[in-house]
C-alpha cells in the first residue's frame, strides 16, 4: 500500500516568539524551526503501517519554501521512502494547502493520507477535513488508540490504525469527550492524528545519512494548476497579555476565603 | 599566503612570529557538514532528553539497555569512514556531536569519547587496510566497543615507565600486565594496548609498541567498576592481561614506535574533549541564566545585579573562546594540518579550566540551592572535574606546550651557540654576542620575519597591536629563559609553565580575534557587538595575565620562595605552625 504523510515546517515551540512591532506577524529572525509534532506522529504511524504491511511505500509531502526540505529530510531520516516539496514562498491558507494536497492525492493515488490533526503554529485544524472533501474520500479525525503510550503494544511499535485483511478499509480509534470511539473507514481515506496515537521515533544517525540520498521531488502550485492566493487574511497578531503577579496567602483559610469571595471559583 | 598544513601557528609564536594565514580567515564548518550535523544534533537532543541522567549518576552504572540504545542511534560510528559502515564525519562534525552529547551527560559523552576519540583512533590513524577492514565495521555499529589502555598503577603522566610487556614468540606476542582506570574497560571488546616489547635496561628505557587486543583472544579480565567522584556511570575498570597471545598482525603502527602512536592518538583525540567542555559550558550558562532571571532578591531578579552579570558575562566570554579554539583545531585537522599538538593541548587546558570555572560559578549563582543535591550543579562540578586530569593532566600539558614551544628557539640558539664557541653552555660569556647576533640574524631570517596581523577587522586594532607586542615579549622571554637555564630548562617547571601560559593566552586571543573577524565579515559589524565585547573582555583579562607572566619571567618572581616553602613542608611532612604552640 501507499501512504502519503504531510509534514509542515513550524516554529519550534521552545523558541521565544515575539510579535512584530506592526502586529502583522511574528518576528521570524532567530526562531528555530522543526517539523510539526502532530505530523511526526503521523509519520511514525505511516512507518508502522508500512512495516506491518510490506510491500508498502511512505511518501512525505510538504508545502513551503526551500527550507522545508529540512523537515522532509527529517521524515526521511525517520524512515519514509521519498519526499515531495511543493515550493511556494508566501503564505498559503489551509484551503490552499488542502487543494494542493488534493492534487498530490490525484497524482500519487495513495491508499491512505495521514496528517497531524493541526499544525502547532496556527492551530487551524481544518486541512485534513477539507482535503477529504476535495478528494471525496472518507475521513477520520483525531486518531488515537486505546492502549497507553507505556503499553507493550506501543513498546513493540504496533500501529494503532488497524487495516482490514483485504486492505479495503481501516479501523481507527478516535478520541471523543470522556472516551474513545472506534470507526471503520473505507480506503482511500484521510486520517488526522492526535497526540496519544504513538511516540514518534528519533532518527538514528545512520538513517540521517541514508536520508541524504533519498529523492525529493520538487513541484510548484503552478505546475499542479492550483491558485494559492489566500482567501483568509491575517489581520493582526498579538501576544497574550502578560501574566499578573500572584499573591501569597498566610494560610489555607484565607486561601479558601479569597477563592470564594474574590476569585468566585468555589 | 594559503594555509600551510605543515606549519603551526602556536609554535611560531615562541619565535616571535605570527603565521596569520594559519588562522585567518577563521575556518568555518563547510556547508555540507553543517547540513549533515544539524539534524544529527537535533536527534541527539531528542534521544538524550529521554535519558534519566540523575539516575545514571546516583546508581553509577551504565545499563546494558542504554549501551544498546547508543548502538541503535549509531553513536559509536560517528568517525568511522562511510566505506566501513560509519558516518564518516569530519573532525569538526565529530566535535560538534560530542559537544551536544556532553551538554546532556558527561558519563555518556566519556563512554562515546573513549571509544571514538582514543579507543580506536589508533586503528584509524595507523591501522593497515586489513586491520581497518576487519575491525572498523564492528566498531561503527558498536558491536565492538573500544578502550585505550596506557595508564598503569605505576605509570600515569610518565608513559615511558609502563611495565606491561609483550614478548615475541614466533607469530605471536605474549602480553602480560595490568592497566588502570580504563574507560570502557569492563564493556570493551577492542583494546588499544601499549606494552614494552624490549625490556628496560639500566640507563635505557625499553621500547613501547601499540597493539590491537580483542577480548576474544582470551586471557583478558577486568576489575570492578570504579567508584568515581563524577562521570559515575561511565565504565572505569582495571584491565588485566594474562599471557594473552596477540597475533603479530595486530601490531598497530611499527614495532617500537608505540609512544608516537600514543601521543598521536591523544593529540588527535583532544578535540573531542575540548568540544565536550564547550557543550558542558553551554548547558551551565543556560542553567545559570535561567536561574538568575527567575530568582528574586531585594525585589529584583538577581540577574540585574552587577556581581551576577560579571559571572554570566565571563562564562559566556570563556565559552566563546573555548568554542573558537576547539573548532579551530578540529578544522586544522580537517584541512590536513599535521602540526597541531600545541593548539590541541592549549584547547584541552583552556576548555577544561573554563568548564570547571563555569560549573563552580553556576553553582555559586544558585547559592545555597546550588549546594543541594536535588539541583544539577553539584553533579556538574563533580562531572567536570575529571577534564583537568585525564588525557594528559593540565600540568603535564602546560609543560608539553612550554617545552615543545621552546624547542625551536632552543635549537636556533644552540646553532648560534656553536658558531659562537658554545655560548649557550657559558651564557654569561656569550651574553652580549648572542644578543647582538640574534638581533642581526632575526632581521636577515625571512621565515621568522612575519610579525604582524594584517587580516583582523579594524575594530580590533588595539588588540592586534597588543598581540604583536606580546608575541615579541614571549619570544624574548623564551630567549631569556633558555639563556638563563640552558640545559637545566628541563627542571625549570615554573619558568616553562609561565611561558606556556603566555602562549596559551596569546593563542586564545588570536583565535578569538580571527573568529570575530570572520563573523563581522559575514554578518556585518552591527550584528557582532556581543562577539566584539567578548573579544575585548577576554583581551583585557588575558593582557593582565600575560603582562604579569612576562614580568615574572624576565624579572623578579617568587619561584624560589615557593619552592623553599614546599621543600620545608615536604621535609617536615606537615605544616608545623599552630597557635597553641
Amino acid at each position: 500500500m501507499k501512504i502519503l504523510v504531510t509534514v509542515k515546517r513550524v516554529e519550534d515551540y521552545e523558541s521565544k516568539i515575539k510579535v512584530k512591532p506592526d502586529n502583522s506577524w511574528i518576528v521570524t529572525e532567530g526562531v528555530n524551526y522543526r517539523a510539526n509534532p502532530f505530523d511526526e506522529i503521523a509519520v511514525e504511524e505511516a512507518l508502522r503501517l508500512r512495516d506491518a504491511n510490506m510491500p508498502s511505500e511512505v511518501v512525505v509531502a510538504s508545502i513551503g519554501s526551500g527550507a522545508a526540505q529540512a523537515e522532509i529530510r527529517s521524515a526521511l531520516a525517520m524512515g519514509a521512502d521519498r519526499g515531495i516539496l511543493v515550493k511556494h514562498d508566501g503564505f498559503v491558507d489551509s484551503d490552499g494547502v488542502a487543494r494542493l494536497l488534493a492534487k498530490l492525492g490525484e497524482k500519487e493515488k495513495p491508499d491512505l493520507v495521514l496528517m497531524g490533526k493541526q499544525a502547532v503554529d496556527v492551530d487551524d485544524n481544518v486541512t485534513g477535513q477539507l482535503l477529504a472533501e476535495y478528494l471525496s474520500w472518507g475521513q477520520v479525525t483525531f486518531a488515537s488508540k486505546k492502549e497507553s503510550l507505556e503499553s507493550p503494544e506501543e513498546k513493540a511499535k504496533k500501529p494503532g490504525i488497524q487495516l482490514a485483511a483485504d486492505k479495503k478499509s481501516a479501523q481507527v480509534v478516535r478520541e471523543v469527550d470522556g472516551g474513545v470511539e472506534t470507526l471503520e473507514v473505507q480506503l482511500p481515506a484521510v486520517v488526522t492524528v492526535d497526540l496519544r496515537l504513538n511516540v514518534p521515533r528519533y532518527a538514528s544517525l545512520p538513517n540521517i545519512m541514508k536520508a541524504k540520498k533519498k529523492p525529493i521531488e520538487e513541484l510548484t502550485p503552478q505546475a499542479l494548476g492550483v491558485d494559492v492566493a489566500p482567501k483568509v487574511k491575517v489581520v493582526r497578531v498579538e501576544s497574550p497579555p502578560a501574566r499578573k503577579a500572584g499573591i501569597k496567602v498566610p494560610d489555607v483559610a484565607s486561601l479558601v476565603k479569597k477563592l470564594h469571595e474574590e476569585a468566585k471559583v468555589i | 599566503m594559503p594555509f600551510d598544513p605543515n606549519a603551526s601557528f602556536g609554535k611560531s609564536l615562541f619565535f616571535g612570529e605570527i603565521l596569520e594565514d594559519q588562522i585567518f580567515p577563521y575556518p568555518e564548518m563547510p556547508r555540507d557538514q553543517t547540513e549533515l550535523v544539524a539534524p544529527i544534533v537535533e536527534t541527539i537532543d531528542r534521544y538524550m532528553s529521554s535519558i534519566d541522567r540523575r539516575k545514571l549518576d546516583r546508581e553509577g552504572e551504565m545499563p546494558a539497555e542504554l549501551i544498546q540504545s547508543l548502538r541503535e542511534m549509531g553513536l559509536f560510528g560517528v568517525i568511522v569512514p562511510e566505506e566501513h559502515g560509519g558516518l564518516g564525519l569530519s573532525n569538526s562534525g565529530y566535535a560538534r556531536v560530542m559537544q551536544q552529547v556532553s551538554s546532556w551527560d558527561g558519563s555518556i559523552a566519556v563512554t562515546l569519547g573513549a571509544h571514538s576519540s582514543i579507543g580506536f583512533k589508533g586503528l584509524l590513524l595507523f591501522g593497515t587496510r586489513e586491520q581497518q577492514k576487519r575491525y572498523l565495521p564492528k566498531l561503527a555499529t558498536g558491536e565492538m566497543i573500544a578502550a585505550f589502555c596506557l595508564t598503569e598503577p605505576g605509570s600515569g603522566s610518565d608513559a615511558f615507565s609502563i611495565k606491561t610487556s609483550a614478548r615475541r614468540e614466533g607469530d605471536f606476542y605474549l602480553l602480560n600486565g595490568q592497566k588502570l582506570w580504563i574507560t570502557n574497560g569492563g564493556i570493551a571488546d577492542f583494546y588499544t594496548v601499549f606494552a614494552k616489547t624490549t625490556p628496560d635496561t639500566p640507563g635505557q628505557k625499553g621500547k613501547i609498541t601499540a597493539f590491537i587486543v580483542t577480548r576474544d583472544l582470551g586471557g583478558i579480565t577486568h576489575g570492578p567498576h570504579e567508584d568515581k567522584m563524577g562521570i559515575r556511570a561511565s565504565n572505569t575498570t582495571a584491565v588485566f592481561f594474562d599471557n594473552v597471545r596477540v597475533p603479530a598482525a595486530n601490531v598497530l603502527g611499527e614495532e617500537g614506535k608505540g609512544f608516537k602512536v600514543a601521543m598521536s592518538i591523544l593529540n588527535h583525540g583532544r578535540t573531542g574533549l575540548g568540544a565536550g567542555a564547550v557543550g558542558g559550558q553551554r548547558r551551565l550558562l543556560q542553567l545559570a541564566v535561567q536561574h538568575a532571571g527567575e530568582r528574586k532578591q531585594f525585589g529584583r531578579p538577581i540577574a540585574s545585579f552587577g556581581k551576577i552579570k560579571e559571572k554570566l558575562g565571563r562564562m559566556a566570554t570563556n565559552l566563546y573562546v573555548s568554542e573558537s579554539l576547539c573548532y579551530l583545531v578540529s578544522a586544522t585537522i580537517d584541512r590536513g594540518g599535521v602540526d597541531y599538538s600545541i593548539e590541541g593541548a592549549a584547547t584541552k587546558i583552556f576548555n577544561s579550566e573554563a568548564l570547571w570555572t563555569a560549573a563552580d560559578e553556576a553553582l555559586q549563582i544558585a547559592g545555597g540551592m546550588g549546594y543541594m543535591r536535588e539541583q544539577p550543579y553539584e553533579q556538574a562540578v563533580r562531572d567536570s572535574r575529571i577534564n583537568r586530569i585525564f588525557e594528559g593532566t593540565n600540568e603535564i600539558l602546560r609543560l608539553y606546550v612550554g617545552f615543545t614551544g621552546l624547542q625551536k628557539p632552543g635549537e636556533y640558539l644552540q646553532g648560534l651557540g656553536k658558531e659562537l664557541a658554545n655560548s649557550l653552555a657559558d651564557p654569561i660569556k656569550g651574553f652580549g654576542l648572542l644578543r647582538e647576533y640574534a638581533v642581526r640574524k632575526a632581521k636577515q631570517t625571512v621565515p621568522y620575519g612575519r610579525t604582524q596581523i594584517t587580516k583582523a577587522h579594524e575594530s580590533m586594532r588595539e588588540q592586534v597591536a597588543y598581540v604583536e607586542d606580546a608575541v615579541q615579549g614571549l619570544a624574548s622571554l623564551c630567549e631569556t629563559v633558555l639563556r638563563r637555564h640552558g640545559r637545566e630548562i628541563a627542571e625549570m617547571q615554573f619558568a616553562t609553565t609561565r611561558i606556556a601560559d603566555v602562549a596559551i593566552d596569546l593563542l586564545a586571543l588570536c583565535t578569538a580575534i580571527a573568529r570575530t573577524t570572520r563573523l563581522i565579515d559575514r554578518r556585518g559589524l552591527e550584528k557582532c557587538s556581543t562577539e566584539l565585547n567578548m573579544t575585548f573582555a577576554f583581551y583585557s583579562d588575558a593582557r593582565h595575565r600575560i603582562r604579569a607572566n612576562l614580568r615574572a619571567g624576565t624579572g623578579r618572581n617568587n619561584d624560589e620562595e615557593i619552592k623553599s616553602v614546599a621543600d620545608a613542608v615536604i621535609a617536615a611532612g606537615k605544616y608545623e605552625n599552630d597557635v597553641l604552640k
